[in-house]
């Protein structure tokens, strides 16, 4: 924050230093002044300070790990507004599907959100990992980063997977029904990861309720906590770029 | 704002971009990001260029184009959300089932793959080896060069890999039909949508 004189008026020097204690630094109005604004805000810390040009062209990067990102916000910000209205229990949830369609305010867009945006993220995350293979940004140093980028995409894919059981409608119960039948092929653990799983031999109650605490609490923390260290090795061990 | 690049000998492609003008007079030290000096530098098998990159400060450059790109997503999702209804069918009813039942798209690869060879292929042994094959590429791979020309074969793997996993999913999602035949005829439809023969 520049230091103009205010003290001519009381309020605005009071309404400078509460700018001035939540803000730093003002504008980006020179590199260096960007640079601090960068190191002493949290949200913008998340970036290195400097990075090479060729790092962030948008032809290179097609922006699609920070689309996955900006997703899993929406999903998370959307997905908090769908619970308000979602009773994980075969008796009510189809029914509080129906009510989000019909008579929540902006039911039917955000359950419509939630929807394509998830369907975007498994692509999105999916084309970051084509792009980074293409690129050979796995390469040392960054081989343990694409490790937990791998299970970022299957984190991605559960999460998808957990949602889809929810509405409970039709398609919902068959899609997991087929979707589970393919963890029973598994030699000797493969019914029981089943039965674990759906908390039964069939898709009912104890599946419900089961996905619902996988799609809403386990699956995001743990998504979370990955994606957290993924961008701190970003970070840490450089960008690539330049080709 | 002009500037001279210093440090040359640590060939982090980084250099400290230092104020030409307030040098002399004010001590200024421009931070750099920690992590990216000469100590990772030296990490194996990396190719870096030897001559000084051009950078930029994060905070506009980078955050601009991430806010920009959100926005644009986020007005396509919604101009979909609008024009698109989240599909609901009947009540789920554990007594009918649909024909054909089909898994969520993107393990629609995998239905295709349970047609054609036993289960314990293609539900377990296959996922399986994908998964693992993916986690260990980087170990696998030791070319240390990222330029495309150098790396013919691993791209060549990868592109007959997606090509695979694309079309499967495509021919599960628009041409498997009843008892997840073939089916030519209802190309758009979806998953577990069947219209009355």
């Amino acid at each position: 924050m520049s230091s103009k004189p205010t003290e001519g008026n009381p309020l605005r020097a009071f309404a400078s230093q509460i700018w001035g204690s939540i803000f730093r630094h003002g504008l980006p109005t020179t590199d260096k002044v960007a640079a601090r604004t960068a190191l002493t805000n949290f949200f913008l810390h998340v970036h290195p300070v400097r990075v090479k040009k060729s790092a962030i062209r948008v032809s290179y990067t097609l922006c699609l790990g920070g689309l996955s990102f900006f997703l899993f916000i929406l999903l998370t910000i959307s997905g908090l507004f769908l619970m308000f209205y979602y009773i994980p229990s075969v008796d009510q949830a189809y029914q509080n599907i129906k009510d989000l369609q019909f008579v929540a305010t902006f039911g039917l867009v955000i359950r419509n959100l939630h929807r394509w945006a998830a369907h975007g993220m498994v692509i999105t995350v999916w084309l970051h990992m084509a792009r980074v293979f293409y690129q050979g940004a796995y390469k040392p140093p960054r081989e343990f980063n694409w490790a937990i980028g791998t299970f970022l995409l299957l984190i991605t894919l559960l999460l998808s997977f957990s949602g889809y059981l929810l509405p409970w409608d039709q398609l919902a119960v068959w899609a997991i029904t087929v979707g589970t039948n393919m963890a029973k092929y598994a030699p000797i653990a493969g019914p029981y990861t089943r039965y674990l799983l759906l908390g039964g031999r069939n898709v009912g109650q104890g599946a419900l309720i089961r996905f619902y605490v996988l799609h809403v609490v386990a699956l995001p923390l743990i998504g979370f906590i990955l994606m957290v260290i993924h961008f701190w090795r970003v970070r840490k061990d450089g960008f690539t770029g330049g080709l | 704002m002009a500037t001279v690049v210093g440090d040359t000998s640590g060939d982090t492609g980084e250099g400290e971009a230092v104020p030409v003008a307030r040098t002399a007079s004010v001590a200024v030290r421009t931070p750099r990001p920690r992590g990216t000096g000469p100590e990772l530098a030296s990490m194996p098998l990396v190719v870096r260029r030897r001559e000084e990159e051009e950078t930029v400060v994060t905070f506009p450059a980078l955050v601009w184009k991430e806010f920009l790109a959100g926005l644009a997503m986020f007005i396509f999702l919604l101009g979909v959300s609008i024009q698109v209804n989240a599909p609901l069918l009947q009540r789920a009813n554990t007594a009918i089932t649909p024909n054909p039942a089909k898994a969520p798209w993107y393990f629609l690869g995998l239905q295709e793959l349970l047609e054609r060879f036993p289960p314990v292929m293609a539900g377990v042994a296959f996922p399986s080896f994908v998964i693992i094959f993916m986690l260990l590429t980087p170990y696998l791979d030791r070319n240390p060069s990222r330029r495309p020309q150098d790396r013919k074969v691993a791209i060549g793997l990868f592109t007959i890999y997606l090509c695979l996993a694309v079309s499967f999913v495509v021919i599960g999602v628009f041409f498997r039909g009843l008892a997840f035949n073939w089916d030519w005829t209802r190309i758009l439809g979806h998953p577990g949508i069947t219209p009355p023969v």
